[in-house]
């Protein structure tokens, strides 16, 4: 395997792509006990149509998640959360609206437990029955999703910037796209983007990274399957679809999320420098040493909910704020205002170099979590870009590289907001 | 592993030295009986006292003294635990090995945790006014905006209605009228009161030596004397009456919340068994409730079950819709009979002493982690290192799961459920 060492960051990395072209990312963490394993595929939510041995397909929203569900089940009715109980480890999986991540954390028996998780996430095994069965459960998630705020004004706010991006699709789909699914669904799509090329498997711990190399080797062999072509997803209008959407719901006080739609970034290390910047920019705007922030909440407009940053997924991107506010409106009026001064007073040396300082501390500081680190690992490779490389893109980064993405993003006819509203008012003095 | 020192009679400091992590961390908490008269000031003090220092007036100069220490962050920590709450600081730092060479990240976090603590700007005796007021409505904020998240709503006002009569049934951040009835003054009267009479309790983990930490919070302390009063010892629940209660709200799903009491809490030698009992019963994927109210029946996604171990109080919630609550409520109730009757497989015993034993086996592997073990242990009477707990866990026999599981008695239940449903 290779190895990369990142002195800056008391990291060593060794990576290798398998013959199969499954992507392997070791990072050995010494003296801990806890092992974190991730199965990631670069597929998620938004991945809706590809082309697929010549033939093209679009399947229902909600299908990526599905089959996060639906791979545990195994030939024989075996239950693969009871065998990583029975080693002391624990399984899960999440789908986000690009990748989906099939996951298992221990202290012991590491190599029986990753033998399991590539036993289980390449035996694609569905039977109409179980299909249906897993609708129930599906339907209560998708319900414990209508009825959080959270969830439902950022869903609402995706519909508002986007008029075609598969991001307007909530990621469990709806109760009525769901039944669209079935074993054929799963099928094809786990033969279309669960290939080892489309994949990577990354560790953190105090494992041995020539025995996760074997072990993926022994299980993939040297096969190459080709993955299918995503079609899409993108949308070249920068113009949103709406400006505004208003919803009611059981909710303690009005609440907003608001964005500014991007061009999308793409990938690659120009990317990666881009979406740092962006980050810059939105700590500059709204961050907690901005002028905004303070003056908003002293104002009482905003309070600790608020929080903002840079998102980018396949195809799109947005600037975006969120959090609780007696007058949702005002607050995004604030900020367009604030993004005008801003641009045309420039930002300090000084400031840029402070705010530089306190966000490379604190990445340095997120190091530690186990998840978020395997986590940015995957997502950032899927982005064709070294993670743990971040310490010198940040450096270069201008105050004048990010005051120009302000300017690119910030305009008048790029930005919406969506806002929750409570009903029983009266029951809330 | 865990280095004691007493600072000063009443202020004690907890060191876990470990130099593997890229950042340190340490907690201030004052300890305090949990009170109705109290529970409100306790949570709005620590925001107060972030809001600003004499020298660094707002909360712009706050976050930029923050971000010049390499984006280190100080926020409020307010806990329940058993009987007590506590008030005070929680701070994260990058540790020195990243620095600019020299500089000293510990040191001058102890200094800025300083001014926070102990140079608030005041006026009239209080705290500036702007600062309480603006804290009072996030706070209250905060309280209310427990209802956007139905589970947790729900699992409130179970605890609330149970506990009537306990410590337990305040509510960990206080209620909202008596968030508004705080002046500047009396938060002010309140905060040096504590100051003066409440044990203080220091945990910190990092890379330096106990005698170099020791040091750090002695000057951080500096000057602060006190006559400093132990607290009562833990005690189990109070049992009020029990009830059956249904609540209607504009929601998609009903959400089932079912409260058990139990005379076996941290402090008992069953305390392993009854930890383990819970774990198989709502503890997991492999736990009876998830694998047949969820998997075998589809009647929910979540469900699961908690222990309050300081109290001796067992939760169960359960996410579903609302037409299926009584069969949710039987089988939730089928698979505790079992549990009690000892229709109990080995490989379920075994999954649910594996959990246990792998999550205390990574204590040590996150300074969050290490800080919430030992800090609330030391506090909730939990006498266990992780490595004692373990050990106490592999003892544990299927006659002792029993014999946890037949204290249970069904006390309380609430239901929040859809309007037209």
């Amino acid at each position: 395997m290779n190895i990369f060492h990142y002195p800056e960051l008391d990291e060593t990395v060794y990576r290798e792509t398998l013959e199969c072209g499954l992507t392997l990312c070791v990072v050995p963490r010494k003296g801990f006990t806890k092992k974190l394993c991730y199965l990631v595929t670069d597929y998620g939510s938004v991945h809706d149509r590809f082309t697929l041995e010549g033939q093209m397909y679009s399947i229902p929203a909600g299908s990526a998640h599905y089959l996060e569900h639906k791979l545990f089940d195994m030939p024989g009715g075996r239950d693969i959360s009871a065998e990583f109980a029975g080693l002391g480890a624990m399984v899960n999986a999440f789908t986000s609206y690009d990748m989906t991540a099939y996951y298992f954390t221990c202290t012991e028996h590491f190599e029986d437990c990753l033998r399991l998780l590539l036993d289980f996430v390449y035996t694609p095994y569905f039977t109409e029955e179980s299909v249906q069965k897993e609708r129930g459960i599906i339907d209560q998630e998708i319900g414990m999703n209508l009825d959080s705020p959270d969830t439902v004004v950022f869903e609402e706010l995706t519909k508002c910037l986007y008029r075609t991006h598969p991001i307007r699709n909530p990621i469990l789909g709806t109760r009525e796209s769901i039944r669209e699914i079935t074993p054929d669904t799963l099928h094809r799509i786990h033969r279309a983007f669960y290939t080892p090329g489309n994949m990577m498997l990354c560790v953190l711990g105090d494992v041995e990274p020539e025995t996760v190399a074997a072990l993926a080797r022994q299980r993939l062999g040297t096969e190459k399957r080709p993955t299918a072509e995503k079609i899409g997803p993108e949308e070249r209008e920068l113009t949103v679809s709406r400006k505004l959407t208003r919803r009611n719901m059981e909710a303690a006080m009005p609440t907003f999320c608001m964005a500014f739609k991007a061009a999308p970034f793409g990938s690659g290390e120009a990317a990666i420098r881009r979406e740092l910047a962006a980050e810059l920019a939105a700590e500059a705007l709204f961050g907690e040493s901005s002028e905004l922030y303070l003056r908003l909440y002293d104002e009482g407009l905003i309070d600790s909910s608020f929080g903002g940053g840079f998102e980018t997924l396949d195809g799109c991107a947005m600037l975006l704020c969120s959090g609780d506010s007696r007058d949702p409106e005002a607050v995004a009026r604030a900020v367009l205002e604030q993004a005008g001064k801003l641009l045309k007073e420039g930002i300090r040396q000084e400031d840029f170099l402070r705010m530089k300082r306190g966000s490379l501390g604190r990445r340095i500081r997120g190091l530690d979590s186990f998840d978020s680190t395997c986590y940015r690992l995957c997502a950032y490779h899927f982005s064709d870009f070294d993670y743990f490389r971040f310490p010198e893109v940040f450096r270069e980064i201008t105050p004048e590289e990010t005051l120009a993405l302000l300017r690119e993003t910030c305009t008048e006819e790029n930005w919406a907001i969506s806002i929750i509203e409570p009903i029983h008012q009266e029951e809330n003095p | 592993m865990i280095e004691t020192i007493t600072l000063s009679p009443g202020v004690t400091l907890r060191c876990c030295r470990d130099a593997r992590f890229k950042q340190g961390a340490f907690s201030v908490q004052l300890v305090t009986p949990m009170a109705e008269a109290t529970a409100a000031k306790n949570a709005l003090l620590p925001a107060v006292l972030l809001r600003g220092t004499a020298r660094c007036p707002d909360l712009r100069a706050v976050t930029r003294e923050l971000d010049d220490l390499y984006g280190a962050s100080l926020s409020p920590l307010v806990r329940r635990i058993g009987d007590y709450q506590t008030t005070g600081l929680y701070c994260g730092f990058m540790d020195d090995r990243f620095a600019l060479p020299g500089d000293r990240v510990l040191a001058r976090i102890a200094d800025f945790t300083r001014e926070v603590l102990l140079d608030s700007p005041l006026r009239e005796g209080g705290f500036l006014p702007e600062y309480v007021e603006g804290e009072k409505v996030n706070l209250i904020s905060t309280i209310e905006s427990e209802r956007n998240d139905k589970r947790s709503y729900a699992m409130s006002r179970l605890l609330e209605t149970m506990c009537r009569g306990d410590s337990f049934g305040i509510p960990r951040l206080g209620r909202t009228e008596q968030v508004e009835a705080i002046s500047p003054q009396a938060l002010r009267t309140h905060y040096e009161t504590i100051l003066r009479e409440s044990p203080l309790e220091i945990f910190y983990v990092g890379s330096a030596p106990a005698e170099e930490a020791a040091e750090h919070f002695q000057r951080m302390l500096a000057g602060l004397a006190g006559d400093r009063k132990p607290l009562p010892p833990q005690t189990g629940l109070t049992l009020g009456e029990g009830s059956d209660t249904v609540e209607t709200m504009d929601v998609a799903q009903g959400n089932l919340c079912m409260g058990f009491s139990t005379p076996i809490t941290n402090r008992d030698r069953a305390f392993p068994a009854m930890q383990l009992l819970n774990t198989l019963y709502g503890g997991g994927m492999t736990s009876k409730l998830f694998q047949n109210v969820r998997e075998k029946q589809s009647l929910c996604y979540s469900v699961s079950s908690g222990y309050y171990a300081a109290k001796g109080v067992m939760t169960v919630y359960a996410g579903i819709e609302a037409e299926t609550e009584h069969a949710a409520r039987e089988e939730i109730l089928r698979q505790l009979e079992a549990c009690r009757a000892g229709d109990i497989t080995e490989g379920e015993l075994t999954a649910a002493r594996e959990a246990l034993v792998s999550s205390l086996r990574a204590v040590h592997d996150s300074p969050g982690a290490i800080e919430s073990y030992y800090a609330t242990g030391a506090l909730s009477g939990l006498g266990l290192t992780p490595e004692a707990y373990m050990d106490a866990l592999n003892q544990v026999t299927l006659s002792d799961v029993t014999a946890a599981a037949n204290t249970l008695k069904l006390h309380t239940t609430f239901f929040l459920r859809g309007e037209c449903q």
